[in-house]
């Protein structure tokens, strides 16, 4: 039997968009599904001219307060729904409308008033794309644990207490009072828009509705104490923070598996429900997300080592996973944390999903990323109990945020050594000046012209990010958030500015495997072969190659290329990391943190690669750079061995936040059941060897090639593009065009 | 005593070999076999001297081989090039130059000190998934002295090995690698000796006797059946009723009949011998299940 029934599946996949109309994933949450009941609140035309009004009375008030505030007016006010096809509510004004009066005009106060030349460098490097910057609050994961154990009126509690501790101690400062009545004006929101949709269900008849209602009102008097309040509570404080507060939630529980397994057991030791009604609860649950769109999609992992050093792979987690197959979609994405003593069923299991193509699943190493975390000051402890957050970010449990700030585009930092540190697409000065190219007699001057130039990327994107950062709590306080995380209260900071353990920052590096491709072409062509001068080749660049077809094969077909596990490219890249990791890791923020180099891309490989000129590797104006730790499309040509034992040569640990690498097999390749222990053993020996993330794409061209000239075909193909998938057709032909060609090097 | 200066053609190292055996592993090709299947999808396997592939449509024009060429097979009259294999001693000058990959020497003679290296590099992966190196051909138990040595450096380090032959080759050449294979990857293409001989060009007499001698010597063996509709596909239920008298099997992988070698034919300038006829996904489960049914194991 279907885990949910065809008429309740239609209703849930529009439930937040209408699945026939367009829609823009990056701009998901200004749609609805369907119209609800009028009698239940305003509509959001309203709610918007209602928060305009109430603006002139916020102005005077501490920013957490006034914030708070919005927050409540929403609560109180936004239309809401107990479907009979559905067992978690809707909430109808959810495009985080507070910000029209709270964290936009506050963000733009900031930034324009009170540093504007930071203002005016961020708009320049973003332009320029040598470094894409901005405030970023879509990283954060709460402490799910204490959610659960205290639920929203026990969180609530807590905060007055730590409240009435500061006030007894006589060290409440108005700012501290401001920050605890942010929480206490957030929580109690909450609780009335929960009450507020327990007494609509309680109206309805559906059977659905009735247990939703009951479930609702737990909600409201305490903590759950069953799985499907459990999951009710997730959804609900996932809404509010994501969709009417202004942070992202991205994970779902501290590994989904290990925060539900209590509430999993005792109900099935009681027969409170089967497992049969849990695998129900999990469809409904997962499918909120799969009928959100969000683009990046919405993260949750499975898996671990717990304190007694076993892994945490429990029936939950099969279930989960079970459900998540048979539901048959790729949002939510799951990350699975692996250890060397994963069973293999499991671990199987999740391999054939990445085999069939279905799910969206990455495969996160646990003994590479307790390395990391411990880098900069974490308990083993702490380490071994670290969230995954958003794509495959690491961080302490309930105890540290890390905020991404600059995605540095590798690839300008070469191309800035050619040009002297001129923007040439924008006509000015962004990087450094590191010499006429007459003065770059040798390779040795070259690389350090780049690195000086890289360097600068780093310097300029620690003194954005250490400027704006000071205002992180100013622009959106995190009351929300902060309610739930102990050290935050116990010392009475916002958890988003300075109130947890780990107060970091993360710069990103974008185009690694391409810039390294690049240097090694400049040495190549030019200093070794002496195929063309540094100059010639500068002219080649600046005509994107046109004319020098010739030298540009040369360039492309260039022996040292990353990803091969040749021995000069391995050193470079090393070299490379470990310039920029050394420069960046444990170099303090300004919120009491460090910052954490990382090896990701998210978009901006596409996004840089766009706004960025022809590079000495060959490619062309405009193409995409490298993603994460991943080589140049098409420029793996030794194989997947080769590739991971080359990227084995970094350190990748010292990528403190996160590193990923790509991986490319071809269906062939991983056929049969020897193909998934070849997959195992790629896997394992990445693990072994330090990795840190795998993400593995199982795809023929002859598929994605048919894909491109039938997609009604195939209308459920999805490809991974960075840390998310994203479905086949949604991808523009440039992007499905490049996917072909890294597939295509698979096949060779 | 073994001579270090030792070498034999290589045409080929492939990472990542999944189906060559158990686990992840690394095979060496060498060159030249003494059959002649028609379905052959390594045609630059068959010969043993070194051959050049020319690939037309990867070749910009540029007139670099020419430029190296020593023997006058590369020409570019009217700014075209031309290829003449009849004037090519493979020295692979052309190969280097060439900036898009168009040529490729097929076979260049290497010591065992000299690939060893090469085939360490993915230990790693042989330890967490079981695997090892397989040398392979063409047919290398053509070259037994060098592939003997070469397996028992493989040995040195604690590295699993296979030998994946046809079994047209000396008892000899068997013996003297058995001390130094985990596992023999042993081709069976055919029971009836018309059938073989029309489809390799050899009896199988001396195929069915070494696989029985290898047995004999309890080597552990995997039987690889390629299946060709139109050629062997009678012969299945024989070679199932053959195998149940190995007492070392391990099991079979059949290989259904491809044709993705036509363009290898074209680079080589031979002609293309393959069958048309490709097998249906039905055909090749009803022959794994004939074997399941004969109480053999079949991998894929």
């Amino acid at each position: 039997m279907s885990l949910i029934p065809s008429e309740d599946r239609i209703y849930l996949e529009n439930k937040f968009h209408k699945t026939k109309e367009p829609f823009d994933p990056y701009n998901r949450r200004a749609y609805n599904g369907y119209e609800y009941d009028p009698a239940t609140g305003l509509t959001t035309a309203q709610i918007l001219s209602g928060l305009a009004s109430l603006a002139p009375a916020l102005e005077s008030l501490p920013h957490p307060v006034a914030k708070a505030r919005a927050i409540a007016y929403v609560a109180e006010n936004t239309r809401i729904d107990v479907n009979e096809h559905d067992y978690f509510p809707g909430i109808y004004t959810w495009n985080r409308e507070i910000g029209s009066i709270t964290v936009e005009p506050w963000k733009e106060e900031v930034f324009r008033n009170k540093i504007p030349e930071t203002d005016r460098l961020m708009k320049s490097f973003n332009r320029s794309a040598a470094i894409t910057i901005w405030p970023d609050f879509d990283h954060v994961i709460p402490d799910w644990e204490s959610l659960m154990t205290l639920g929203f009126p026990g969180i609530r509690e807590r905060a007055r207490t730590y409240r009435a501790y500061h006030e007894k101690k006589g060290t409440l400062t108005q700012e501290q009072q401001a920050y605890f009545d942010g929480i206490e004006i957030s929580y109690t929101a909450i609780l009335t828009l929960i009450h507020r949709l327990y007494e609509y269900a309680c109206t309805k008849d559906g059977a659905k509705q009735k247990q939703t209602a009951a479930c609702l009102h737990a909600l409201e008097i305490g903590p759950p104490q069953s799985f499907f309040e459990a999951l009710q509570l997730m959804y609900l404080y996932f809404m509010v923070s994501e969709s009417i507060d202004y942070y992202q939630v991205r994970s779902l529980g501290n590994g989904l598996d290990r925060t539900l397994y209590p509430f999993y057991k005792k109900d099935l030791e009681t027969g409170t429900y089967t497992r049969e009604q849990i695998r129900e609860f999990l469809a409904y649950f997962m499918m909120q997300w799969s009928a959100i769109g969000n683009y990046w999609g919405q993260p949750f992992y499975l898996g671990g080592t717990d304190e007694n050093g076993q892994n945490r792979i429990n029936d939950l987690s099969c279930d989960i996973l079970e459900v998540y197959r048979e539901l048959d979609i790729y949002n939510p994405k799951i990350q699975i944390k692996v250890s060397t003593d994963m069973p293999k069923e499991f671990l199987h299991a999740c391999l054939r999903q990445v085999r069939e193509g279905s799910g969206n699943l990455v495969f996160c190493c646990e003994p590479g990323m307790i390395h990391a975390i411990m880098k900069y000051g974490a308990t083993w402890e702490e380490a071994r109990d670290f969230d995954i957050r958003g794509c495959y970010e690491t961080g302490v449990r309930a105890n540290e945020v890390s905020q991404a700030t600059g995605y540095l585009n590798g690839v300008k930092a070469v191309l800035y050594v050619f040009s002297n540190g001129m923007d040439e697409r924008l006509g000015i000065q962004i990087g450094l000046k590191t010499g006429a190219l007459e003065e770059l007699e040798t390779f040795e001057d070259f690389y350090g012209a780049f690195l000086k130039q890289l360097g600068f990327f780093i310097d300029s994107t620690i003194a954005m990010a250490n400027s704006y950062e000071k205002y992180m709590e100013y622009i959106n306080p995190s009351s929300i958030y902060s309610g739930t995380i102990l050290h935050s209260l116990k010392c009475a900071r916002d958890g988003y500015q300075n109130g947890v353990r780990f107060n970091n920052s993360a710069i990103l590096f974008n185009g690694f495997g391409t810039t390294i491709d690049a240097l090694m072409a400049v040495r190549e062509l030019v200093y070794i072969k002496k195929e063309i001068s540094l100059s010639g080749l500068y002219e080649a660049l600046q005509n994107d190659w046109n004319g020098y077809e010739q030298l540009r094969h040369k360039a492309l077909n260039c022996p040292h290329k990353y990803g091969n596990h040749d021995p000069v490219t391995d050193a470079y890249a090393a070299a490379v990391a470990g310039f920029y990791t050394t420069k960046i890791d444990n170099t303090p923020n300004t919120r009491g943190g460090v910052y954490k180099a990382q090896l990701h891309s998210a978009m901006t490989f596409l996004w840089q690669g766009e706004k960025t000129g022809a590079s000495p590797d060959g490619r062309k104006m405009g193409e995409e750079v490298s993603k994460n730790g991943s080589p140049t499309v098409g420029m793996d040509k030794n194989g997947v061995t080769a590739l991971l034992n080359c990227a084995a040569q970094i350190p990748l640990s010292d990528f403190m936040e996160s590193a990923c690498v790509d991986i490319m097999l071809h269906p062939s390749a991983v056929q049969g059941e020897d193909g998934l222990k070849a997959m195992e053993g790629l896997l394992m020996t990445y693990l072994a060897q330090g990795g840190m993330s795998l993400q593995i794409n199982i795809f023929d061209t002859q598929k994605l090639r048919d894909a491109q000239e039938h997609p009604e075909k195939y209308r459920n193909l999805q490809v991974r593009v960075c840390g998310w998938n994203v479905l086949w057709n949604n991808l523009s032909r440039k992007e499905q065009d490049a996917y072909i060609l890294r597939a295509q090097n698979q096949e060779v | 005593m073994e001579d270090p200066k030792r070498t034999a053609p290589v045409t080929d190292i492939k990472y990542f070999a999944v189906h060559d055996g158990d686990g992840i592993r690394t095979t060496v090709f060498l060159k030249g076999c003494p059959l002649r299947c028609v379905w052959c999808h390594n045609p630059e396997g068959l010969n043993a001297s070194p051959q050049m592939s020319c690939y037309a449509n990867k070749c910009i024009n540029c007139g670099n081989c020419r430029t190296v060429c020593e023997s006058g097979a590369q020409r570019m009259p009217d700014g075209i090039h031309q290829y003449d294999r009849s004037l090519c001693n493979a020295c692979g000058r052309c190969e280097s130059i060439c900036p898009v990959g168009a040529m490729k020497r097929n076979g260049v003679f290497r010591t065992v000190d000299e690939i060893l290296p090469l085939l360490l590099r993915d230990q790693n992966f042989y330890i967490s998934s079981g695997g090892g190196v397989t040398v392979s051909g063409g047919e290398c138990l053509l070259y037994p002295e060098f592939t003997a040595s070469l397996l028992r450096k493989i040995k040195e380090n604690s590295i699993n090995t296979a030998v994946d032959t046809c079994g047209f080759v000396s008892q000899d050449a068997l013996r003297q690698v058995l001390p130094y294979t985990d596992t023999f990857l042993y081709d069976i293409k055919a029971m009836d000796e018309e059938v073989h001989i029309r489809c390799t060009g050899q009896s199988n007499r001396l195929i069915l006797e070494n696989i029985r001698f290898l047995d004999a010597q309890n080597a552990r063996i995997e039987v690889r059946i390629p299946y060709v509709p139109g050629y062997n596909a009678d012969q299945m239920e024989k070679i199932a009723v053959f195998l149940t008298s190995l007492r070392n099997l391990t099991g079979v992988r059949i290989l259904p009949y491809h044709n993705y070698a036509g363009s290898k034919y074209a680079s080589l300038g031979m002609e293309n011998t393959l069958p048309k006829q490709l097998p249906a996904a039905e055909e090749i489960a009803a022959v794994q299940e004939l074997f399941w049914r004969n109480g053999i194991p079949v991998r894929h």
